[in-house]
């Protein structure tokens, strides 16, 4: 089944859904328009061969994380005296849509029909609340504690949503662009 | 029979006679973990009533150091996941980044990449069998696994100079091109390797001891494993036919020919079953590397040495030794990934235990967790 094909079938079916502007390379990449959306479209993918949840993840689209404070030496010129200024440094590039918003991600495989249909939804990063898929698929219960506990998503009717990498006395969720280290004991 | 049928409804009572619940800790630090896994058991006699697992202590946060490294320094970082294999981290990480900046790694540098993931595959599988083993009580697997195990990993460092964290694999090709006297020596490890497959069939895969410790064990139907989104070995082992080699083949396997080994019930003599006849096929697709290496560069050209992919995303998967190895990337445009996501296979696998020990014998813990072939840089990142 081609992308396209694909796509006419989900469309057939859910005709508010279209095509994300970003299309994931070689995969097809739809997006929902509400989380209210998510649950029907899952069920439907499920019963429609795409039973595996594969990947569960989201994007911050606050803005790109500065070097400083990451990296002791940010100049990647090996040659060049310490304190030198950085030949590249990183930063905000002109034209990308930077915003604040939580861009989630889904991805659903067919194995029969070898095929893989990724599913985005943005939300604003302050009422971060989605439905969860833990009743659908099984698959998205570590994943949705690591999401969860990485950015700070609450996924709606999880049974068990609480941290899974981070220690428990870290405050904040780290891959928010966002996140600020406050130092604790294990820093130097 | 799933695991809850076979305890009684009243798995408390053993004669009449109530026992107490106990919590034990299985790890951190316990060899039979494979590092540094916590799993609280909640117990009554010898029947598990409730396993919560407990991961996190080797999380490193690759994914946020991603975001403030150029694509180059990203690959180190890779090897840092699934250890024991670190190969194919290196490939899907560079498959993920050339599909952003739209380069294509030359034909010398694919067969070569896939025969160091084949070789990858047979040391990383070699070590599970050796601790498979030794958890399940035979010491002696162990030393003929890593003596093997041994001949390929110096294979590696007489190429690159690492024995785990290799490395190798860069964006755009290899770190540097086999001689022809490595390809020989790959030759006779093959070899060499050939007849030991059968030696390890009669040291493990049919000892009767063996057998009845693991093929009644740990049960995963195909159903569940599809929604638990089990791969790898894992969900071969439950007879689901999916190998991102065969289902969405990259760095040309599809030339290449070879079988997918299945389980055919799914219990752990299944998934170990899987693991030592991929084995086989790995040697197979070694050989046909060797036998049409194409010449040519081992490096593709046009790739920069601080890339700047355009703005976009893809995503690569590979088939790891344990599993769908995938990398999600976005680019802003910058010098670093805007966002770097694993999918890492170990960790999915994981999250199957906190049911799957509810109502096993405590015995049984490490025959299942052994079964799963986790590593734990790869659980936590």
């Amino acid at each position: 089944m081609t992308n396209d094909e694909l796509f006419a079938t989900l469309q057939g079916r859910f005709p508010k859904l279209e095509k994300a502007t970003v299309q994931v390379k070689d995969y097809l990449t739809v997006r929902i328009a509400a989380a209210s959306e998510l649950l029907a479209l899952a069920s439907f993918l499920k019963s429609s061969s795409f039973d595996m949840l594969d990947m569960l993840t989201a994007t911050d689209h606050l803005g790109p994380v500065s070097m400083q404070g990451f990296i002791r030496q940010m100049n990647f010129n090996p040659f060049l005296p310490d304190g030198a200024t950085p030949q590249i440094e990183s930063g905000a590039t002109t034209g990308y849509p930077y915003r604040p918003a939580m861009d989630l991600l889904w991805s659903f495989i067919s194995i029969a029909e070898k095929a893989r249909v990724i599913v985005r939804l943005e939300i604003s990063r302050d009422a971060t609340a989605v439905p969860s898929l833990v009743g659908l698929f099984k698959s998205a219960d570590w994943q949705e504690r690591e999401t969860f506990d990485l950015f700070g998503i609450r996924y709606e009717g999880h049974p068990n949503l609480t941290k899974i990498l981070t220690p428990d006395f870290l405050q904040g969720h780290p891959l928010r662009k966002d996140y600020a280290h406050i130092k604790d004991r294990f820093d130097e | 029979m799933s695991n809850a049928e076979l305890v009684p409804a009243e798995a408390s009572t053993t004669q009449g006679v109530r026992t107490d619940q106990l919590f034990i800790n299985l790890g951190p630090q316990h060899p039979s973990t494979h590092g540094v896994l916590r799993i609280g058991l909640t117990i009554e006699g010898e029947i598990i009533v409730k396993a919560v697992p407990d991961i996190g202590y080797l999380h490193r946060g690759t994914e946020k150091l991603a975001e403030v490294r150029n694509y180059h320094h990203c690959v180190v970082l890779t090897d840092r996941w699934d250890y024991v294999s670190a190969m194919p981290n290196n490939l899907v990480f560079c498959l993920a980044a050339e599909k952003l900046m739209g380069v294509k790694a030359t034909p010398r540098a694919d067969a070569l990449r896939v025969m160091m993931c084949e070789l990858n595959r047979i040391a990383s599988h070699l070590l599970f069998f050796g601790t498979y083993g030794i958890d399940l009580g035979a010491y002696t697997p162990f030393l003929y696994a890593f003596r093997e195990r041994e001949m390929v990993l110096d294979l590696f460092e007489m190429l690159c100079g690492a024995r785990l964290t290799y490395n190798y694999i860069r964006l755009g090709g290899v770190m540097v091109d086999a001689p022809a006297d490595w390809l020989g020596r790959v030759k006779e490890f093959l070899e060499y390797f050939k007849p030991r497959l059968d030696e390890y069939d009669t040291l493990l895969t049919y000892n009767p001891i063996f057998m009845a410790r693991t093929q009644a064990v740990g049960i995963v139907s195909a159903e569940e494993a599809v929604n638990w989104a089990l791969s790898g070995p894992n969900l071969r082992g439950s007879g689901v036919n999916f190998d991102v080699r065969k289902h969405d083949p990259y760095c040309g396997y599809e030339n290449y020919d070879f079988e997918v080994p299945l389980g055919k019930t799914g219990s752990c003599w299944d998934r170990y079953f899987c693991r030592v006849s991929e084995m086989r096929q790995s040697v197979r697709i070694v050989e046909q590397v060797l036998a049409k290496l194409p010449d040519g560069p081992f490096m593709a050209t046009g790739v920069a040495k601080i890339p700047k992919p355009a703005p976009g995303e893809s995503y690569a998967h590979v088939e790891a030794s344990r599993g769908d190895l995938g990398i999600y990337l976005a680019s802003d445009g910058g010098i670093s990934p805007f966002r770097m996501h694993v999918h890492a296979p170990s960790f999915i696998n994981l999250a199957m235990l906190q049911e799957k020990l509810v109502g096993m014998k405590v015995s049984d813990v490490i025959a299942l967790l052994g079964s799963i072939d986790i590593v734990l840089g790869e659980v936590d990142r």
